[in-house]
């Protein structure tokens, strides 16, 4: 290996904080409804008012995880797929760009792997609710392997509600190839 | 909910070495990676694209994606702690890819317990196994269950005092 990927600006990375990025919509019924068909899961606490109601939550709610993806696309910002879509090397990965956080410059590692999670719930997002998360980059280190050199990419982000309440901090490792 | 107070599980009902209720998912087909794409609007290709993920990525097969993976996980656990418990903690690692066709196994199996103000603390190793008996997502995870008699788990969940 000639030297190693973290470079002093990528170092510089590791502490810091993204601007809140508040989704564009708030929690909606018909979203929640794909995403629990998508994972086949049927719990009324996710469809049926009625069921919801008699239930700690007061309300239909989201699925524990449903923060990590509440962040879309704004309607009238920049199409990614405008310029994107005929890159070869383009992976169509457009999670991160929801962080607030700037991207790690890591161009002779163009494949990226989801390396897992480590979650805390505090509260599931009722409908209707508007989710703010922050993330930063708690940590950006290497590991040399087999299949050669891989960086690990940690973000720590908090999700809160529209009343600053916690629903869930994440701590996901994105991992670099 | 005379029903769900019934079916609740107590911290005294549960023992160290007990296995978490498993729970079974797929034959995962390239139908349902998309539609899950579709659901999170996330167009990474090596779940669709055969071409990118093969060629580009080196990968066997376009993958079941982790974010797939862990809503299985936390359906496992939710499930099992029922209406009256909480999943406060979750950890796993992607560390084997399944591709399409696979079939998932959740599996939990309880490491220690303890009581703190008030409420009953489960821990338990977690993980997916594939249909060639492959663990591909261990991790570990932390469950809160009600004592018998005891006060009702706190929503929201307030982590305990150290």
């Amino acid at each position: 290996m000639d030297g190693s990927y973290i470079t002093l600006e990528i170092k510089a990375l590791i502490g810091m904080e993204g601007e809140p990025q508040t989704s564009c919509e708030p929690v909606e019924r018909s979203e929640v409804r794909r995403f629990a068909q998508a994972v086949m899961d049927d719990d009324p606490i996710f469809w049926n008012d009625a069921d919801a109601k008699n239930t700690r939550y007061g309300a239909v709610v989201a699925p524990p995880l449903f923060p990590l993806f509440a962040h879309r696309r704004p309607p009238g910002s920049p199409d990614p797929l405008a310029t994107a879509a005929t890159d070869p090397d383009f992976d169509g990965f457009v999670g991160l760009l929801t962080t607030g956080l700037p991207p790690v410059p890591l161009p002779m590692l163009p494949r990226l792997l989801n390396g897992g999670n480590e979650v805390e719930f505090y509260q599931l997002p009722k409908l209707g609710e508007r989710i703010t998360a922050r993330a930063k980059y708690l940590d950006i280190y290497e590991k040399t392997g087999r299949s050669g050199t891989m960086v690990f990419i940690v973000v720590e982000t908090r999700y809160t509600n529209q009343h600053n309440e916690l629903l869930m901090i994440s701590r996901l490792t994105l991992i670099r190839r | 909910m005379p029903a769900e107070a019934q079916k609740q599980l107590f911290y005294e009902d549960v023992e160290i070495g007990q296995e978490i209720t498993p729970l079974m998912k797929g034959p995962m087909t390239t139908l349902h990676l998309m539609r899950w794409s579709a659901a999170i609007e996330n167009w990474h290709r090596i779940h669709y694209d055969r071409p990118y993920a093969v060629e580009h990525d080196k990968l066997p097969n376009v993958i079941v994606a982790g974010s797939w993976k862990q809503q299985a996980l936390v359906q496992m656990l939710k499930e099992w702690c029922g209406a009256g418990g909480w999943l406060w903690k979750i950890h796993y690692q992607f560390r084997a890819m399944d591709p399409v066709g696979a079939t998932l196994t959740c599996w939990g199996q309880i490491t220690d317990k303890y009581v703190r103000d008030g409420l009953g603390f489960v821990e338990c190793d977690i993980g997916m196994r594939n249909q060639d008996d492959q663990e591909t997502t261990p991790g570990t995870a932390v469950a809160v269950l009600p004592l018998r008699g005891g006060r009702p788990v706190p929503y929201p969940f307030v982590a305990p005092q150290k």
